[in-house]
């Protein structure tokens, strides 16, 4: 009898190995991107970090609906290894010498640092909701607070509304929405009522870039929803990647034809020696991308995002 | 088990349904009612608004026990229904200067949208939760059958929950969300309205006799 048990012990203690195998074996594979060196669960995420070689990615979740957040090349940061943080730029095709720029989202801090890197004048805030975000992309993404580039622990939104309320208030030349979840961005970060505010914000010739995904029926409901608020909007559609940046100028603002993108692309490419190609960023315009004729503008009352973002969208 | 009319007994156990399934459709939206203003963190979520709705259903049942020992219990549970009902139908309007003032007042996500979830589900959610206790008593006729009664209210009632939990994350956030809670509150007010004039009744009936 003990020895009928002490076996099925054993074999149970065999079965809770390969199972633990199994699965640290999968949580590995799930990144696809090296090895992992970190993981943390914080207030809001489960956060995973790879590294490859030099390489080291951001990632939320074991098999998030967005794949990677960020990815860094430590060997050379100049390079962008995710076509978004090289599309952001598209910014300063509208607003070529911004003296301030507010950023959502910190992630592995890709945008504001490159930013921070080649503007020197820059005066950047990035309003990041989780605290661990900060830590680790200092940590592992060679990012670098100083006293021109500043992080604030904050809700995206909870941060501007709170801007809006100082006096006087202080406007921004560029604005870069970037704040995503392992799933997409928050709804609350979407809809008309958050980009009034976010205009509140925005200098008359100012510029606000959000990062977006194209391929679903989201995207027709935000350009939509962007229109609605400022407008204009113009998009710059990734190659690479379902990436694309909406572009939204404010009053004062130009709006831009490919010639005009790619002609301001070459003064800002020589001025500031930028070590990517921008003109590939400029050519990524696409002036005649209008919402579908049904999309909907995203409001607080109503913003079905999850459910428009699982459907394809029609061209 | 069931000692009272067998077509009564099920109406009175669908009243308890029909208000599980909306406490918890409130839960859900409640979340998205409170972001605009205070974010989604984990404080307004997990902390404000579940917190919020299981202090105010405790107190709910508490008072719905105590309701339910006097004579005009129907009618207090009917006018209980019509106030949440009601309540629920006026919030749209004034989310937005409650939330407002509070977050101007410089109060941050955690008991900015503590007191914002108080201030707005904490009334509509205490009225739904005093007719568990009520349809409890209006089931049991024997002590013996107390336990029994109370089993079945709950367990469909909880079971409403989950489904009013499931359709409103899954589809109502498909519509608006002020017509969302504008339709259930006035489904709760017919509700009360029908409990005052067929309660009521009854117990005139049943006083006469």
């Amino acid at each position: 009898m003990k020895n009928r048990m002490g076996k099925a012990v054993l074999i149970m203690m065999f079965c809770a190995a390969g199972l633990w195998q199994v699965l640290s074996v999968g949580e590995a594979a799930a990144g696809g991107s090296g090895r992992l060196i970190h993981k943390k669960d914080s207030l809001y995420h489960r956060i995973f970090v790879y590294r490859d070689g030099s390489v080291v990615t951001l990632q939320f979740g074991r098999r998030p609906a967005v794949p990677m957040q960020s990815q860094v090349n430590l060997s050379n940061l100049r390079q962008h290894m995710l076509e978004y943080t090289m599309l952001s730029f598209c910014g300063l095709l509208y607003k070529p010498e911004p003296e301030r720029m507010l950023v959502l989202g910190l992630g592995g801090g890709v945008i504001p640092r490159e930013m921070r890197y080649y503007l020197a004048e820059l005066e950047i805030d990035v309003a990041e909701i989780d605290p661990e975000i900060r830590t680790i992309a200092t940590e592992f993404f060679g990012f670098r607070e100083d006293d021109k580039l500043k992080v604030h622990i904050d809700d995206g939104r909870m941060f501007i509304k709170k801007q809006l309320g100082r006096e006087p208030t202080v406007k921004y030349d560029i604005v870069i929405l970037d704040a995503f979840n392992g799933d997409y961005i928050p709804f609350h970060l979407m809809t008309k009522e958050f980009l009034e505010e976010v205009k509140g914000l925005l200098a008359a010739d100012g510029v606000v870039v959000a990062n977006v995904f194209y391929n679903n029926r989201l995207f027709d409901a935000e350009l939509k929803t962007f229109l609605t608020v400022f407008g204009r909007c113009q998009v710059f559609v990734g190659g690479d990647s379902t990436n694309a940046m909406l572009a939204a100028p404010g009053p004062t603002g130009p709006t831009l034809t490919v010639r005009e993108a790619v002609g301001r692309a070459k003064i800002l490419q020589r001025k500031h020696k930028l070590a990517f190609d921008l003109l590939t960023v400029a050519k990524r315009l696409r002036p005649k991308t209008r919402p579908a004729p049904r999309a909907k503008v995203l409001t607080d009352d109503r913003a079905p995002v999850n459910w428009l973002r699982a459907q394809e969208r029609r061209r | 088990m069931v000692r009272a009319g067998k077509w009564q007994a099920v109406g009175i156990i669908l009243i308890a349904c029909i208000c599980g399934w909306f406490v918890m459709e409130l839960e859900v939206l409640g979340v998205r009612v409170l972001a605009p203003y205070f974010g989604s963190a984990v404080y307004v979520v997990m902390g404000s608004v579940i917190g919020v709705f299981l202090l105010s259903l405790s107190a709910g049942y508490m008072l719905g026990g105590w309701l339910s020992r006097r004579a005009n219990s129907k009618r207090a549970l009917g006018i209980n229904l019509m106030a949440a009902g009601g309540w629920l139908c006026a919030m749209p309007f004034f989310t937005e200067p409650v939330c407002e003032g509070i977050f101007n007042a410089g109060l941050d996500e955690k008991w900015g949208s503590l007191l914002a979830a108080f201030v707005l589900f904490g009334v509509p959610t205490l009225l739904l939760g005093t007719v568990s206790p009520t349809a409890v008593r209006w089931l049991t006729r024997r002590a013996s059958d107390s336990g029994l009664n109370a089993g079945l209210v709950l367990a469909l009632s909880t079971v409403a929950s989950f489904a009013g939990c499931v359709v409103t994350a899954f589809w109502l956030v498909l519509v608006s969300m002020r017509l969302t809670i504008c339709v259930s509150g006035a489904i709760l007010v017919a509700l009360g309205g029908t409990i005052l004039l067929v309660g009521v009744s009854r117990e005139a009936q049943g006083d006469r006799r």
